[in-house]
């Protein structure tokens, strides 16, 4: 049974954290974008995304992804990636995203960099 | 003797074909996905070659869709099983010229072939007369091209 689709948005020490459940892909991707284009919008240059609980990624989420980390970066900012599932990992692997994106592996170890 | 080849009852035998049709919108590509999983399971692949086949179908039907307006357009995918492969078509018919929702799309049609091309054997895309048909070969592991 697939999980599904959930966005949750909320602050940390005035940095958005997004947090994905389910499945992003061509269907969910736009509002991942919507919710990355909110936050970027509300001023913030530096951005957390949580995937930890996302099961399932498509090339139109990771085109959703690489477009906000480009604005980010225009801004002066980052986009950070929570990931630990190996078929998410794997997706970013073979799409070479691993060397683009600060990839780790817990919110804490994102506050910790 | 595969499981594949005694041909079990939950199996799929060479030659069989399993062809699925739905309305192409993005939120029912969901169906392809999971149809994939059961046939590819069913046709003897381990289950790393079968989640990178539910993948490789997703980006499949997104190769089909690349360029066109598919909101009158019906999505066909057609399965068949043979000795050591599995292929994969997936025709788009009945959609005019247009595009998908347009923003980051061009990113993502590039990184939807390099996902292709780390998955699977052989893809391919061709267009003829408004008909996009795409199609993929995967080989089992074991067997050599």
């Amino acid at each position: 049974m697939e999980q599904e689709f959930r966005i949750e948005e909320r602050v940390d020490d005035g940095v958005p954290v997004i947090t994905v459940a389910g499945e992003i892909d061509v269907a969910s991707a736009p509002q991942l974008r919507e919710a990355l284009h909110k936050v970027i919008a509300d001023g913030h240059t530096t951005v957390v995304l949580d995937l930890l609980a996302v099961t399932f990624l498509d090339s139109t989420a990771l085109g959703v992804l690489v477009g906000a980390l480009k604005r980010c970066r225009e801004l002066g900012g980052e986009l950070h990636v929570v990931v630990t599932d190996p078929r998410i990992m794997k997706i970013f692997e073979i799409t070479g995203l691993t060397k683009v994106f600060p990839i780790a592996d817990s919110l804490a170890a994102v506050t910790a960099s | 003797m595969s499981e594949t080849e005694s041909g079990g009852s939950d199996t799929l035998r060479v030659g069989d074909r399993v062809e699925l049709t739905f309305p192409a919108r993005g939120d029912l590509v969901v169906l392809a996905r999971l149809v994939t999983s059961a046939i590819s399971a069913r046709a003897g692949f381990d289950i790393e070659s079968l989640e990178d086949l539910r993948l490789a179908v997703g980006e499949l039907c997104l190769l089909a869709l690349q360029g066109s307006d598919a909101r009158h357009g019906d999505l066909c995918l057609e399965f068949t099983v043979a000795a050591d492969v599995i292929d994969i078509t997936c025709t788009l018919a009945g959609a005019g010229p247009g595009s998908r929702d347009a923003e980051d799309t061009g990113e993502a049609d590039q990184l939807s072939e390099q996902i292709l091309s780390a998955l699977v054997d052989e893809y391919g895309r061709t267009q003829d007369d408004g008909a996009v048909r795409a199609w993929l070969r995967k080989r089992r592991r074991g067997h050599l091209a």
